[in-house]
This record gives C-alpha cells, sequence and structure tokens, in this order.
C-alpha cells in the first residue's frame, strides 16, 4: 500500500477501487426495483458483478503493468 | 450405505494426515506455517475453503431465503476485503515474517508495538470470538446428519470432530492445506452438482422460470428491502462494509505468512475475483434466493430456513446423492474449522505460552503445545456452541467478524503506517473490544447499526489520535518493519 500511493498509476488504482466501493454503496437506492437482468438476475447480483469487474481491469493493468514489486 | 461411505471418506483424510505427518520436518515453523512453501494454486484452496464453511451451505442461503438477495453484499464486501488483504497487506506482513522468523501475525503485532501485553490482548480477544466460530462447524454437520439419516445432531458433530482432531493433530499447516483441495472440490461440486439437478428436475424453464415464479408468488423476494423489511440502504451498505473486514479474519491473515514467494501476491487476487468472487459464491446465492424459494416455499422460521437446501436435496434427489451432498458438507465444515483451529493453537502455543511463560522453548515443545492446546480448543467450542446455539448466519456477521474487526486498526497501521504506536494500537483495540461486548449485552448501545460500524470507528479514531499523541516508534522498528521490508521487496 505504501508503495502504491507513492506513484501516479498507484494512485489512480486506489482511486478506482474507492470510487467503485461508493458506486455499489450508492446503487443500493434502486435495489427496491424488481429489474431482472437477462430474465433472472436481481440487481444486486447484476451491481456486484459489475464491481467485481471493475476490480479484476483495475488489479490486472495495475499489477501487471505498474506494480512496484512485479 | 451411509455410514460405509463416511468411514471411507473419514479413512480418506486420516491418510492424508499421516502422510503430512511422515514428510513434514517437525520444525515448528512447518508445523504452524507449512515451511513457508505454499504456491498459489494451493493458497487458492487453502484459503478459499478454509472461507467457505458449512454457512456457505446453510446460514448463507438460509438468510437470502429468508431475507431476500440484498444480503449477497456481504460476498462483494469480502470478495474485496480478501483481494485487499493480499493486495496491500499481503506482501509486507509475509516480508516481515519471513525476514525475521514470525510465526505468528499476533507474534508480528507484539514486535511491531513492542508490546507482550497487546500479544495477551490480541490472543485472547482473537481466541475468544474464534473459538465459538469452531464449534458451529460440527454443528452445521450434526444438522445435514439429522435431515439426511435421522440420527441427533451430536452425532453428526462428534464425527466431525474426529476429523479435525486427527487432520490438525497429524498434518499441520502444510496438510491441512493440501487437504483443502481434496475437500473443496468434494464441496464445490456437490454445491453445483446438486442445484444443477435440483433446477433440471423442477425449472425446465431454468433460473428465468424461477424468477418469474417467484414475481408473481413472491416478489419481496427478488428486492430490497426483502421479504422482513430488512434490507434498507444503510444496511446493504453496512453489510458490505462488513464483509470489508474480512481481511482481519485471523485464519486467512495467517495464511498471507505461509506464502512461498512474492509472486503468488502477485497472482493471487485473479483466483479472488474470477473463481471466488464470479464463480464458487454465485453458487449459493442462486440456490438460496431463487431456486429454493420456488422448490419448498413457505419456511418462515430460522432454523429450517438454514437447512433448507439439505431438506429438498434429502428429499427430492436419490439418497447416494444426498450422503455425497453431506460429505461435501463435511468437507466444508472440516476445511474452514481445521485452519481456525490451527490458528488457535498457534495463538495458544507461540503466543501465549512461549510469548509469555516460556521464550526459549524448543520447537517440539512448541508443537506439543499446540497439539494438546487443540484439543482443550476443540471441547471448548463444541460446548460453547451446544450452550449457546444461534442462527449461523447471525453468529457470523453479528458476533465474529465484529470481534475479529477489532485488531483491524492494530494491523493495518502496524504494517502501513510508520506513526502509529503502541499506545494507540492497545487503547483503540481494548476501546473497541468494550465497545462491542457492552452492546452484544446492552443493544441499544450501537444506534440501530451493525455492531462493527460504531465499534470500529470508535478504535480507528482513538488509534490515531493516541498514536499522535504519544512518542513515535523507535527507529529500530522502523527499520526493522518499513525499510528492510521494502529494501525486501524490491529486492528479493
Amino acid at each position: 500500500m505504501r508503495e502504491i500511493i507513492r506513484h501516479t498509476p498507484g494512485k489512480i488504482f486506489l482511486a478506482v477501487l474507492f470510487v467503485s466501493i461508493a458506486g455499489m454503496i450508492f446503487v443500493a437506492r434502486y435495489f427496491t426495483s424488481k429489474i431482472l437482468v437477462f430474465g433472472w438476475m436481481t440487481l444486486p447480483l447484476a451491481a456486484g458483478l459489475v464491481f467485481v469487474f471493475v476490480w479484476l481491469v483495475a488489479y490486472l493493468i495495475y499489477f501487471f503493468k505498474f506494480w512496484p514489486y512485479r | 450405505m451411509t455410514v460405509i461411505i463416511l468411514v471411507l471418506f473419514g479413512l480418506a483424510i486420516l491418510v492424508m494426515a499421516s502422510y503430512g505427518y511422515k514428510i513434514s520436518a517437525k520444525t515448528a515453523e512447518d508445523y504452524m506455517l507449512a515451511g513457508r512453501t505454499i504456491g498459489v494454486v494451493v493458497m487458492f484452496f487453502f484459503i478459499l475453503f478454509a472461507v467457505s464453511s458449512s454457512w456457505t451451505f446453510y446460514g448463507y442461503p438460509g438468510y437470502l431465503y429468508l431475507n431476500g438477495p440484498a444480503y449477497i453484499y456481504f460476498i462483494w464486501g469480502s470478495v474485496a476485503g480478501f483481494a485487499a488483504l493480499y493486495m496491500f497487506l499481503g506482501p509486507r506482513l509475509w516480508a516481515v515474517a519471513r525476514l525475521n522468523r514470525y510465526l505468528s501475525p499476533v507474534e508480528v503485532m507484539a514486535e511491531r508495538y513492542e508490546s507482550p501485553f497487546l500479544r495477551v490482548l490480541l490472543s485472547l480477544m482473537l481466541l475468544a470470538f474464534i473459538v465459538p466460530y469452531v464449534g458451529i462447524q460440527p454443528l452445521g454437520v450434526g444438522l445435514g446428519f439429522k435431515a439426511l439419516t435421522g440420527l441427533p445432531i451430536i452425532i453428526g458433530a462428534l464425527y466431525t470432530v474426529a476429523l479435525l482432531v486427527i487432520l490438525v493433530l497429524l498434518g499441520g499447516m502444510r496438510i491441512v492445506a493440501w487437504v483443502n483441495i481434496f475437500l473443496g472440490v468434494v464441496y464445490a461440486t456437490a454445491l453445483l452438482g446438486s442445484l444443477i439437478w435440483v433446477a433440471n428436475k423442477f425449472l425446465p424453464g431454468g433460473l428465468t422460470q424461477a424468477a418469474q415464479t417467484l414475481m408473481e408468488t413472491n416478489p419481496e423476494l427478488l428486492s430490497a428491502p426483502g421479504p422482513l423489511g430488512r434490507f434498507t440502504p444503510v444496511i446493504i451498505g453496512g453489510t458490505m462494509a462488513v464483509g470489508l473486514l474480512a481481511f482481519s479474519w485471523p485464519h486467512i491473515v495467517i495464511g498471507v505468512m505461509t506464502a512461498r514467494d512474492k509472486m503468488l501476491f502477485k497472482w493471487f487476487p485473479l483466483l479472488i475475483f474470477i473463481f471466488g468472487g464470479v464463480f464458487f459464491y454465485t453458487i449459493p446465492f442462486i440456490w438460496g434466493s431463487l431456486v429454493a424459494p420456488v422448490v419448498m416455499p413457505g419456511v418462515v422460521e430460522k432454523e429450517a430456513a438454514d437447512s433448507i437446501v439439505q431438506t429438498i436435496i434429502t428429499k427430492y434427489l436419490p439418497s447416494w446423492f444426498s450422503i455425497y451432498v453431506l460429505m461435501g458438507v463435511i468437507a466444508a465444515a472440516v476445511s474452514t474449522a481445521a485452519v481456525q483451529l490451527l490458528t488457535s493453537s498457534i495463538l495458544v502455543s507461540r503466543d501465549l505460552i512461549q510469548g509469555i511463560f516460556k521464550p526459549d522453548a524448543q520447537d517440539s515443545q512448541i508443537i506439543r503445545w499446540a497439539r494438546w492446546s487443540l484439543l482443550g480448543i476443540v471441547i471448548l467450542s463444541l460446548g460453547v456452541s451446544i450452550w449457546n446455539p444461534m442462527a449461523m448466519a447471525l453468529y457470523l456477521t453479528d458476533v465474529t467478524i465484529p470481534g475479529f474487526a477489532q485488531w483491524g486498526p492494530a494491523l493495518v497501521g502496524g504494517l502501513l503506517w510508520k506513526r502509529g504506536t503502541r499506545q494507540g494500537a492497545i487503547v483503540g483495540t481494548l476501546a473497541g473490544l468494550v465497545y462491542l461486548i457492552a452492546g452484544l449485552i446492552y443493544k441499544p448501545l450501537f444506534f440501530d447499526m451493525h455492531p462493527i460500524m460504531p465499534t470500529i470507528i470508535v478504535n480507528m479514531v482513538l488509534y490515531i489520535v493516541v498514536s499522535f499523541l504519544t512518542p513515535a516508534p523507535s527507529e529500530e522498528v522502523q527499520a526493522r518493519f518499513f525499510d528492510e521490508v521494502e529494501d525486501f521487496l524490491a529486492a528479493g
């Protein structure tokens, strides 16, 4: 963590993760809607899959291109 | 038939534990940390199935069944929490433990803060919260035994305890990690296989049919706040925060110290995201939130909901498959409880007995104390769980995790913040712990929030404020825990 906040890619990486957490909490207000993604996927499941995808992409880019200890 | 299969299953574990005993180096480092040789694939199974207890089969789908889908936010938080442990804290904890031959994360904290008192405090606190959770695992299996065979719960619980004791007593951390691969495969196939089978049998239109049926019969199960009105946006956010604090689970933290090299921390999150987050935890979610409410609607009691998946399997699938599923549940319980039990015995032998009373103990003595203490812990944990049974999901999220979280600020600050002091760690941890206990006794103290929220805020604020008000750690500590670690990670 200390090494990550010392360079710009690391700061961007952390910012993406924090924004995604804030986004997850923000979208919870819309979960009263009974919308089903693909006909069966409830909104808390769909939101979480998007969340994990964002973390996955951010991690792949940072850890394989910028991680100081790679 | 059931007895024969379960005896064979037990024998398989006995053989693996015996093999582990045979090949072990008989050193404390080998017994407690698998000689620091665990690679990324074994680590993944080790950690995923140390996390995935019988709760994944009983408590989690049962809670979704009663409360709707928003509880999955606990899982999303946990996925992020575990990934954060390996991405941010893991490399430093691993490096400092390797450089200084530390054997327990509590030992790392005691050395970082130069405080034997903190060592005792953290050890006792973590033991107090981990011990009842160890006991819940055999009881979970007992539920499955009862549903399948009609035998009393205690029979299944004792069978599981016997497997646990054999595995941990003989094998130590290395074989517990390796056996988790076997147990994990059994568990994952049982969970996924039963879901596919039941869905094919009752839902020819697939999950879409399940969702449409619920939309007509019980639409509250498809949205927040759920049928019981529990999951408001604030509670959903709090549930995710509880999950995020998964980085502080002691039996997961200790896993970091078993890593073979730093490259593990580069690859491990990939497996967490894809196989843990997207794949594995979606199975019990679909079971509890979509399939079970359609196949067997109308269950309202917590205990009955906890065993809803097992009940459906026992009622509608062939008996041989029910036995396999029960084996999967035993696998889940054993894979988690073994790691918890081993962690507990390390806290007792390394941190309490050696750390306080006999600093010059030999490896053979430490291992012997660890083995004896695990026998005591397993009896104690089973006794506590029988004495005070509680809905599984509730115990995990409302008691155990808030308890584990109380060493979170000291852990994070100790590894990442040079200015964090002994006084800050002690005051923050003690205040959070006392507040948690008081709130569990007298609920209004939590102000309608989840127990973790007010306690962790008080803990964190006091840790930071008191650290700023007290002298900085010695230069020797700063060099050992920061400068040397950074040089090692950059070069090694």
